[in-house]
């Protein structure tokens, strides 16, 4: 272990001594790192908004065969046939209205919910950044926005937000766990289904979120539901939220998938450039490992400062570029938003912890090869080369 | 002290098909405290045998017993703690490492040794001031003269307190004035701490500094009494 330590010192000496070798190394491999840490937290944020939790107990009612907020149409009076089937706790018509209905990065939701019950479940006053729900209450165009929202169109409360043919006004901005919530603005049902009236839907809802008293008979539910509705002229498809989620989000999936390919083909880049730089210093530097060698150390300290080296390159260029990623998305507030369902890119811990591990790792394997060449190469050998 | 004895000392390099003989049954004796310059034209077989000596190299055949060990049966790391304890090693080329300052260059070795911080600095302190070079410590290699840079590879090659030290053409690459500066050191290294010393020269002047000469040629050692003698009467002067 001592023999381990004493190298240190002289590895990082090498490295700060030599700026624009490592500056130019560290750059790169923080930039395939930063990709990989931006796309893994994507990955994240759509594995958080479609993967069914054990104890998921929400479904979300939609009409058949309906991929847009604007084409589901359901009259508000199924909320009494959904609360008499046995298992739902509550039943909570919404209408949404969106400004925009394919995959966009600037999408607004209007989510219209019942004065009373809804809001004040999900928002609670600790949950509020500023405003109240109060003061929701006494307006019928007001809104409560999510922080999500607030933050990508410079929302405060007091303030006149217009979007999707909907002008509201702000009462109050609020946090949430639920990337959902963060990212739609809560109006009154009413005043939406007035806004909407213009086009002859006065009393129909977009969707109904429905509560179950127990995760175990979400799937049995969901089948009444739609068996409830089946020969209606509304008929239903009732999901699990997160399937549901998943089905509107479908595109945006396969192509987080394809960029996770990407995200990993910057892994082998870091590689690939780190093995590069040390193979390349270990042949500038084998006249400096003989004299180290002639002075007593081993071939085992000049491979331990070559990994070394090779390891903090990785775990620099690892640790700038997974930390850039993490800045930016907190900085940049990223949301997918398609059909009214958001996913929202947070800035994801394990893939910041991922980018440096795996960076580092990546330059300490990436440094063995030259690490031993350079532990095995005859001394005098190494005076003549060089 | 180390008393160096060789005995039918052999070295061959093969390059392709042909076998280059460098060292041919050498036998040499050198005792502990003296300081030998080991002379010859090139490709005569100087520096290899010195760095048989220092253990950097192994021979083809023979044996090297330094100290009363045979340094032909060590093994890799055990012959690099020996380096580390027994040899100083002083190049032509001076080979300090660019990145360290003349300081660290000269601290490099004692890292291989169980000292703490404060007694490294004093010995790295105590070598600086022995080669003249204390107001230089925080200097890189390239903003030394040739002179001062070979200065810091004997304060590099003496700070463990080696009891050999090795030095290959030490004044071949310097001027006339930093090449008798060197040559005073060594000659005081020698005769004050009783350091034994071999070195590798071209120049018969350099060469006369020391208290014996040995000439190679073609790998041989040629004539070494007769040769011996006649050189003792011809430094006898200079050496003292």
């Amino acid at each position: 272990m001592n023999s381990l330590l004493r190298t240190i010192p002289f590895t990082w000496k090498n490295l700060v001594r030599r700026p624009l070798r490592t500056g130019l190394t560290v750059a790169g491999i923080a930039v395939a790192t930063f990709l990989f840490s931006f796309v893994e937290s994507m990955r994240d944020g759509v594995v958080k908004a479609t993967e069914a939790g054990a104890a998921e107990t929400r479904l979300v009612v939609y009409r058949k065969n309906r991929f847009c907020p604007f084409a589901s149409q359901l009259p508000q009076s199924y909320q009494r046939s959904i609360l008499n089937i046995e298992g739902v706790k509550a039943a909570v018509p919404i209408k949404i209205v969106v400004n925009n209905c394919r995959a966009s990065l600037d999408v607004v939701t209007f989510r219209g919910v019942p004065d009373e019950g809804y809001l004040q479940e999900h928002v609670t006053q600790a949950q509020l950044r500023s405003g109240s729900v109060s003061d929701w209450l006494s307006r019928g165009d007001a809104v409560l926005v999510g922080s999500a929202l607030a933050e990508r169109r410079r929302l405060r409360a007091g303030d006149r937000f217009d979007a999707a043919g909907v002008r509201s006004w702000v009462a109050g901005v609020f946090d949430s766990d639920d990337a959902q919530d963060r990212n739609v603005a809560y109006a009154h049902l009413g005043f939406l289904q007035e806004t909407a009236q213009r086009g002859g839907t006065g009393g129909i809802v977009t969707q109904f979120n429905v509560e179950v008293d127990d995760p175990s008979k979400m799937e049995a539910v969901a089948s009444a539901i739609d068996e409830a509705f089946a020969h209606d002229q509304f008929p239903t498809t009732t999901r699990p939220e997160s399937a549901f989620v998943a089905r509107a989000a479908r595109d945006v999936i396969v192509l987080v998938r394809f960029a996770s390919i990407v995200g990993w083909a910057s892994l082998a880049a870091v590689f690939a450039l780190i093995a590069n730089a040390i193979a390349l210093a270990v042949r500038d530097r084998i006249r400096d490992h003989a004299i180290l060698q002639t002075l007593g150390w081993t071939g085992a300290d000049i491979a331990w400062m070559v990994v070394m080296e090779a390891a903090m390159l990785g775990a620099a260029g690892g640790a700038i570029g997974a930390i850039g990623a993490h800045a930016a998305i907190a900085f940049a507030h990223l949301n997918f938003t398609m059909e009214g369902v958001s996913i929202e890119v947070t800035a994801s811990n394990m893939a910041t912890v991922a980018g440096v591990v795996l960076a580092t790792l990546l330059g300490a394997v990436a440094g063995i090869v030259p690490a031993l060449s350079a532990a095995r190469r005859e001394i005098v050998q190494g005076f003549r080369t060089a | 002290m180390s008393t160096i004895e060789c005995r039918k000392l052999r070295k061959d390099y093969r390059r392709g098909e042909e076998v280059i003989h460098t060292l041919q049954d050498v036998d040499i004796d050198i005792h502990g405290g003296s300081f030998v310059a080991l002379m010859g034209p090139s490709g005569s077989g100087k520096t290899t045998l010195l760095n048989l000596l220092a253990a950097i190299d192994r021979p083809t055949a023979g044996t090297i017993t330094i100290g009363g060990r045979d340094i032909g049966t060590l093994g890799r790391n055990a012959l690099a703690a020996w380096r580390s304890a027994n040899v100083g090693y002083i190049f032509q080329l001076y080979n300090l490492v660019p990145v360290l300052t003349a300081y660290e260059n000269v601290e490099m070795p004692l890292l291989l040794h169980a000292l703490s911080a404060k007694e490294r600095h004093q010995r790295v302190t105590e070598a600086l001031e022995l080669v003249g070079l204390a107001d230089r410590y925080s200097h890189y290699p390239r903003q030394l003269s040739g002179g001062q840079e070979q200065r810091v590879a004997i304060a590099r090659a003496i700070v463990t307190r080696p009891t050999l030290i090795l030095a290959d053409e030490p004044t071949g690459d310097l001027d006339r004035t930093s090449a008798m500066q060197v040559m005073d050191l060594l000659v005081r290294l020698n005769k004050e701490r009783n350091q034994t010393i071999v070195m590798v020269t071209h120049d018969p002047s350099t060469a006369a500094r020391a208290g014996r000469i040995v000439h190679l040629e073609k790998g041989k050692i040629i004539d070494a009494a007769e040769f011996e003698r006649a050189a003792q009467i011809a430094a006898s002067g200079a050496h003292r």
